[in-house]
């Protein structure tokens, strides 16, 4: 038995080295080397012309990487962009944080693509771990001053926009309809006036006029961008004497117990559950929504996106997500990641009108960059059937213009998480809502060691 | 004379060939476990984030913080909860699975004890996903109970506070009540059959043989899996993770997936002070393992 | 014994029949489930559809592409890993085990009683330090990397201490006498007789290894060296997720462990009898 056992094992690890070995024969062996004890820092190339980046969301972001490969080798044709599949935007964070720590950055790639919300603390904290992109060969005023706030950290550039985040409001036209209204009506209206049509909705139809990630909760920071507000107020928490905030929680509260809003448990939940289970008639979010709500072909044509509503009744913009690609301190071939980064998304090749990099990001991946020169092609200016012809990408950068820059935070994250928990106290708890906003804001003060 | 010389250098050799076996067990645990463990508690004393961290002043800053922070405390309760509830009903499955398929009378026993070992072949990232999918607003169990009628709507069942922690207890117990009854199946092996026959003709029915025969001989094992089950429930991150995100709004987060989410999950991590936290675990589960140690021992 | 009184025993134990064919489904049925949803197209699996359907191949196919197309990298690698894992792990604990019993003494006593501690310490609070350590090894995404923190741990080192008691010490004395070196005595003597011990520790070592994702995700950071948990968590997380295909790849890096259980479930058991004596 021991022998059969040994053996067992000794064939089962030929094999397995084999395989290990079988696939990754094509590119160096990362894991074969391992097996030899030699090991490398296999996230860097040897190759002059090879860039290595981190990046999460094989079908948003990776997509949009391959397109500015396939575009940049247009000028450099020996050009190769080695993409390392993370599976989440926190993934790329622990692993500036960890080689930060171990006081050795030689464990990153060339380039990070990074949230947008976060770049600021870790260059703060993190100097070293960057190189700015001041001097890149592109025209930053044509790539969005919204989105360029975040990637700008004491005057200098350091990122490279990927895509918007711009908010767009979907909704069901045929579920509208069934009720009684049109977009028209839900254009440019009140967030009383949208309880309203809710609620009939509601009643006609039995789903619900808007959703959300209960978890995160995004809404409150959106709503609050539509009305030129923020959670924060020189750099501290802004909540219970905010009235804007005030009036947008309570407005969420009405919504949730007039059966308007659904709130999700977490995020699979909001995805899969309410927007393609089929139980909400609008979806208010980021534009890279756009892709699952697409993934029920049965609605295809009775969807259509408009601004979101705002306590004035006039039209909302925001914008929710997104992010930007960052050259780390590890980078040896700094020009070229530059000059790969400055053509691509920094749009000098867009500068004709047309950029394979935004494009194809666009078509393979739902990625809507922030570059105003390549909303100019077709590919953006075209009707997209699924959202009955309407050409919701030029919309959308539309859009975009108008998204009012409020003031950020390091703890963007943290103050809405502090919300959706006063929300889940007053809906569930049966909380009244002055005491949990108070309670949320001293949280969040404790929590940024203010007190 | 020669062959008392001889007989010491053997002795040495029996000695040194002793300590030789443990020595790459010894250093592996030295530097892998205790090493960075103290390096964590040096890090427990300081403050600040990246290139700004230093030493706190005071230096139990980061001890007391905890004290007054919220959410750690509602993930010590959860955790804990989750210990109180889930490690008993587990345990207690398991020795009964086990006591039932001792049964020399039954049939198909190979096949009972594989499927309900299986679970625990899942991986943990599998499961998760698993439980999460069955457990959704239109899952399955969802349209199960509303088929048999058990409910009239959807029941968001880890959306709710109480729905979300009774999924993860119900998680935990599918996946390692199998695991546990292994061992216990095993413990009783080793207790000869005679000691059941002499019982049955003293007249003992099956619950006072459970009790008075069963447990008792069981104790070293239960007390091993009772140690096992709380040091896993205490470091518990993965199911809180992958299947409810610690949410609602934190209200079913354990403390190893706080101390992580303020560690690497939500922007700079705050080092010093998830060191501290993590310190904390250690002499928590440290305790309760000596706890359980004593009570093993005084039921002598 | 007649028929009679047989039938009669098995009629008194329909109850437990029922009980353990309740306990088996519900032990059973997620992995059912798994199975189903792998034939699933991504909306229905989201809708909670149970029937099998025909989706298979196009999950395949998109499984296969995933990750830059690193599927069978990924599991060669959690085959590498371990495989690698338990083969030192087996023999690192094993003859810790077997000294601390056998050469047992106050000092040797004490000595266990300090690395039974290590079973306590929680993984978040050595990560970083640990991290650090393998990174200035240089040992970022090899194997070793992997294994390292996971060979020597005090519950496997206690298994085989547990079950080194069934060895008798006269044997030892014999071998002794005949001029056997101590070495010699553990491969010849010892080995060959604990042989279900070593399959049980080669279960639970493999399973662990498998299934471990936190650490290999800290430090197997480039995708040709992740494992087949990190992939699935790579598949599985981003705006939109394909669950079909998820779960396909969930089936894949659940069969492995199902198999080494299924093959060693004899010498399992056994092991870990003694283990518990």
């Amino acid at each position: 038995m021991k022998r059969k056992l040994l053996s067992l094992m000794l064939v089962g690890t030929m094999a397995a080295s084999m395989v290990a070995c079988g696939g990754a024969s094509s590119t160096d062996n990362a894991s074969g080397e391992g097996a030899d004890g030699a090991a490398t820092a296999a996230v860097q190339s040897d190759d002059e012309n090879t860039l290595t980046v981190y990046a999460w969301d094989e079908n948003f972001n990776i997509p949009a990487l391959q397109a500015a490969e396939k575009d940049y080798q247009e000028v450099n044709p020996d050009f190769h962009l080695e993409i390392i599949t993370q599976s989440q935007s926190s993934d790329v964070e622990s692993a500036v944080t960890l080689a930060a720590e171990a006081g050795d950055y030689s464990t990153l790639p060339d380039i990070v693509l990074f949230q947008d919300h976060y770049i600021q603390q870790y260059v703060t904290n993190y100097p070293d771990a960057w190189q700015d992109v001041d001097d890149a060969d592109c025209d930053w005023d044509g790539l969005g001053a919204e989105k360029l706030s975040y990637s700008t950290v004491n005057g200098k550039h350091y990122g490279f926009p990927v895509d918007a985040g711009t908010a767009i409001f979907a909704y069901r036209t045929d579920l509208l309809e069934e009720a009684g209204y049109t977009m028209d009506d839900v254009t440019g209206i009140t967030w009383d006036e949208f309880d309203k049509i809710g609620v009939d909705v509601y009643n006609k139809t039995g789903k619900y006029l808007l959703c959300m990630d209960g978890d995160g909760n995004d809404l409150f920071y959106m709503m609050l961008q539509a009305e030129g507000a923020s959670q924060f107020k020189d750099g501290e928490p802004y909540f219970t004497e905010n009235e804007k905030l005030v009036e947008i929680f309570n407005v969420v509260v009405k919504l949730a117990q007039d059966n308007v809003l659904y709130l999700a448990n977490d995020w699979s939940d909001y995805t899969d559950q309410a927007i393609q289970g089929d139980m909400v008639a609008g979806v208010y979010n980021g534009n890279w929504i756009i892709p699952t709500i697409e993934q029920v072909k049965d609605n295809a044509g009775k969807w259509e996106i408009t601004t979101a509503p705002t306590l004035t009744g006039a039209e909302g913009y925001a914008s929710n997500g997104g992010s930007s690609l960052y050259i780390t301190a590890n980078c040896k071939k700094t020009d070229l990641a530059k000059d790969f980064l400055a053509y691509t998304f920094g749009g000098r090749s867009a500068e004709d009108g047309q950029s394979i990099t935004y494009d194809e990001a666009l078509t393979n991946g739902g990625v809507i960059g922030t570059c105003a020169a390549a909303a100019e092609s077709d590919v953006y200016q075209q009707g997209v059937e699924f959202f009955n012809d309407q050409p919701i990408y030029a919309d959308i950068v539309e859009y975009t213009q108008h998204v009012p820059t409020v003031e950020q935070s390091d703890y963007h994250y943290s103050a809405r998480e502090q919300l959706a928990t006063a929300l889940q106290d007053v809906l569930t708890n049966g909380e009244d809502v002055e005491a949990a906003l108070a309670n949320a804001e001293q949280q969040l003060r404790f929590e940024m060691e203010l007190d | 004379m020669e062959k008392k010389k001889k007989g010491m250098t053997l002795a040495n050799k029996q000695l040194a060939a002793g300590w030789l076996f443990l020595t790459p067990a010894t250093i592996l645990i030295f530097i892998m476990s205790f090493y960075p463990i103290i390096q964590a508690f040096i890090t427990s004393l300081k403050t600040g984030k990246g290139v700004n961290m230093a030493f706190a002043n005071p230096l139990n800053y980061n001890y007391t913080r905890m004290l007054q922070d919220n959410i750690f405390m509602t993930s010590m309760k959860n955790t804990f909860l989750y210990l109180i509830i889930q490690v008993p009903i587990m345990l207690i499955l398991a020795i009964l699975l086990a006591q039932l398929l001792n049964n020399k009378d039954l049939k198909f026993k190979g096949i009972f004890r594989t499927c309900i070992f299986l679970p625990c072949a899942t991986s943990l990232v599998s499961y998760s996903l698993i439980f999460k999918s069955m457990f959704a607003t239109q899952g399955l169990i969802n349209s199960v109970l509303m088929k048999i009628g058990l409910i009239s709507e959807n029941v968001n069942w880890l959306g709710t506070p109480a729905t979300a922690k009774a999924v993860i207890i119900i998680a935990l117990i599918w996946r390692w009540t199998g695991y546990n009854m292994v061992f216990y199946l095993a413990g009783l092996q080793n207790i000869e059959y005679s000691v059941y026959e002499a019982a049955k003709i003293d007249g003992a029915n099956g619950w006072e043989t459970f009790w008075s025969i069963t447990v008792p001989l069981l104790k070293p094992t239960i007390v091993m899996t009772a140690i096992m089950s709380i040091n896993g429930t205490l470091q518990l991150f993965d199911e809180s993770m992958n299947l409810t995100s610690g949410g609602p709004a934190n209200s079913t987060i354990t403390m190893s997936h706080y101390i992580y989410n303020q560690a690497f999950g939500k922007g700079v991590g705050a080092l010093g002070y998830t060191s501290a936290m993590s310190f904390l675990v250690f002499i928590l589960v440290g305790i309760l393992a000596f706890i359980s140690l004593k009570v093993g021992d005084t039921r002598d | 014994m007649t028929k009679k009184n047989k039938s009669m025993i098995q009629r008194r134990l329909i109850p437990t029949y029922i009980f353990l064919i309740i306990c088996s489904f519900i032990s059973v049925f997620p992995l059912y489930w798994m199975f189903a949803a792998a034939t699933n197209s991504s909306l229905n699996v989201a809708r909670g559809s149970i029937a099998f359907g025909n989706q298979l191949m196009v999950n395949f196919d998109h499984l296969k592409a995933a990750v830059q197309g690193t599927l069978w990298t990924s599991m060669g690698n959690s085959f590498l890993y371990s495989i690698v894992q338990t083969i030192f792990t087996l023999f690192v604990c094993s003859i810790a085990g077997y000294g601390f019993e056998l050469y047992h003494d106050k000092g040797k006593d004490k000595l266990f009683g300090i690395l039974l501690l290590a079973m306590m310490v929680p993984a978040v609070a050595t990560m970083v330090p640990l991290y650090g350590l393998i990174s200035k090894a240089n040992l970022l995404n090899s194997v070793w990397a992997f294994i390292l923190p996971g060979i020597s741990t005090p519950f496997m080192i206690m298994m085989f201490r547990q079950n080194s008691r069934n060895f008798p010490p006269d044997i030892m004395e014999a071998a002794r006498i005949d001029g056997l070196p101590e070495w010699k005595i553990f491969f010849k003597m010892y080995v060959p007789i604990q042989k279900s011990i070593y399959a049980a520790a080669a279960v639970i070592t493999f399973m662990n290894a498998w299934n471990a994702y936190m650490w290999p995700k800290v430090v197997m950071s480039d995708n040709r060296a992740q494992t087949m948990p990190m992939f699935i968590a790579n598949i599985s997380s981003g705006y939109t997720v394909d669950y079909g295909m998820t779960m396909l790849g969930v089936l894949f890096c659940s069969l492995p462990t199902m198999i080494v259980f299924f093959v060693l479930q004899k010498q399992f058991a056994e092991g870990i009898t003694g283990s518990v004596k």
